[in-house]
């Protein structure tokens, strides 16, 4: 096959990708809804249980070998779920402080920055404890880590959030 | 037909540039040259180097070798400043972020060095038609430059989204068309080394151009629309706050 046409390809498969973003850009609008739902719907207390390192000790001392590999690695699939829903909260999270970013408030614009600065370490954490369970997925003898920093952050960020729901009730019932 | 080709050349060539003025135009009144100086520059610069090209193309000095030295003057110019935009771009998009604005800039690193062996490796196995004359090698450095810049651009696009920021609209539009831009001119470079016949590569003549006119059609696009709207704090009714501020508290110790 001819380089040119190898390139004009590549040229078109990028151009393509790129009109892709653009239209895929302006059908995402902040849905309140779906957020409060995923919210709902995760439970933070059973996430946290299921990524105990005692809890997993416990198992490993009192489950056969290969009992404790199976069930080691259904929870690694279960604790995947919550932070695959984790991960989308905060891009929700990340839409919130946007959309404060850009109001005229200057208080609310700050909040807004930190916000998104926090949703977006949120959304960090969350691939970093993905990666890390898919390790334990493929490798279920190895020892695993507790993401205290992906909760820690998801704290930080739902705090900030109350922050900002706040001065908004004030506000509205003010008016 | 004749008088058809040269028209739309002409339009090409032309209404870029005068479309590329609006657009410095708006720089200046939106303030956007502050935060995006180089850009602002390589608005100036595009219109400059068009004011001096179109000169030596319509005077007697086209002839010579002037038009074609110029030419690849002026472009090594463009391309470096291109480059300075998509850094620029970067800076703006995760400055504002701590410690994701390292990550961004160490990201940034690795995936040029990525997409510099791509191109290099493109380069090798698709070589196209060997030739020593400069416009073969400026076609062969035209290529993998492309090739880099476009990737840079999705790169930045794929990592922003990946971590749910979302770009202004006159950021993404900036973004928007130099990967437009870069991903015609690789197309463009391609036909440069390619062995196309002459009629196909005679009507391909008009697709830089035609591509530069839709990256900055873009550019003026994303600088004149609004941004959208989007929910403001006070259209939240005040059930839905109260239903909201439950839900979070459920997840603070």
């Amino acid at each position: 096959m001819s380089a040119a046409y190898v390139y004009i390809a590549i040229a078109l498969l990028l151009a393509a990708l790129l009109i892709y973003l653009a239209v895929r850009r302006r059908g995402r609008s902040l849905a309140l809804d779906e957020a409060r739902a995923m919210l709902n719907s995760l439970d933070i207390q059973a996430f946290r249980n299921l990524v105990n390192p005692e809890e997993e000790d416990f198992l490993r001392s009192s489950l056969p070998p290969d009992q404790f590999r199976r069930i080691r690695r259904e929870r690694a699939w279960a604790a995947l779920a919550y932070v695959r829903t984790l991960s989308r909260i905060a891009l929700e999270f990340s839409r919130f402080g946007q959309a404060m970013h850009n109001g005229p408030d200057p208080r609310q614009v700050e909040l807004g920055r930190q916000i998104v600065s926090g949703a977006v370490l949120l959304r960090l954490r969350a691939l970093e404890a993905t990666t890390r369970l898919f390790v334990v997925v493929a490798f279920p003898d190895v020892p695993h880590h507790y993401p205290r920093t992906l909760f820690e952050q998801y704290e930080r960020s739902t705090g900030l959030l109350l922050r900002y729901r706040a001065p908004v009730h004030a506000q509205q019932e003010a008016s | 037909m004749i008088r058809w080709y040269e028209f739309l050349f002409f339009y090409l060539w032309i209404a870029p540039h005068v479309f590329l003025a609006v657009v410095a135009v708006l720089l200046l009144n939106r303030n956007l040259v502050k935060s995006f100086p180089v850009f602002a520059l390589y608005v100036w610069y595009e219109i400059a180097e068009f004011a001096l090209l179109f000169t030596i193309a319509t005077t007697g000095l086209s002839k010579g070798a002037w038009y074609v030295r110029a030419y690849l003057v002026t472009l090594a110019i463009s391309t470096a400043l291109r480059f300075g935009v998509i850094q620029e771009i970067f800076n703006n998009v995760f400055r504002e972020h701590g410690p994701v604005d390292a990550l961004a800039r160490v990201s940034i690193r690795w995936t040029t060095g990525f997409l510099l062996i791509a191109a290099i490796l493109v380069a090798i196995f698709f070589p196209g038609q060997t030739s020593n004359n400069l416009i073969a090698g400026a076609a062969w450095l035209g290529r993998g430059i492309a090739i880099i810049q476009c990737g840079l651009v999705l790169f930045l696009l794929l990592f922003s989204g990946m971590l749910g920021l979302r770009l202004q609209n006159y950021v993404f539009g900036i973004a928007l068309g130099f990967g437009i831009l870069s991903s015609v001119e690789l197309a463009n470079w391609a036909m440069h080394t390619g062995e196309l016949s002459k009629p196909t590569a005679r009507a391909l003549n008009l697709l830089p151009t035609a591509g530069y006119h839709v990256a900055v059609l873009v550019w003026l696009g994303y600088l004149i629309a609004p941004s959208r709207e989007i929910l403001g704090p006070c259209d939240v009714p005040v059930s839905d706050v109260n239903q909201w501020n439950r839900e979070l508290e459920r997840f603070l110790p």
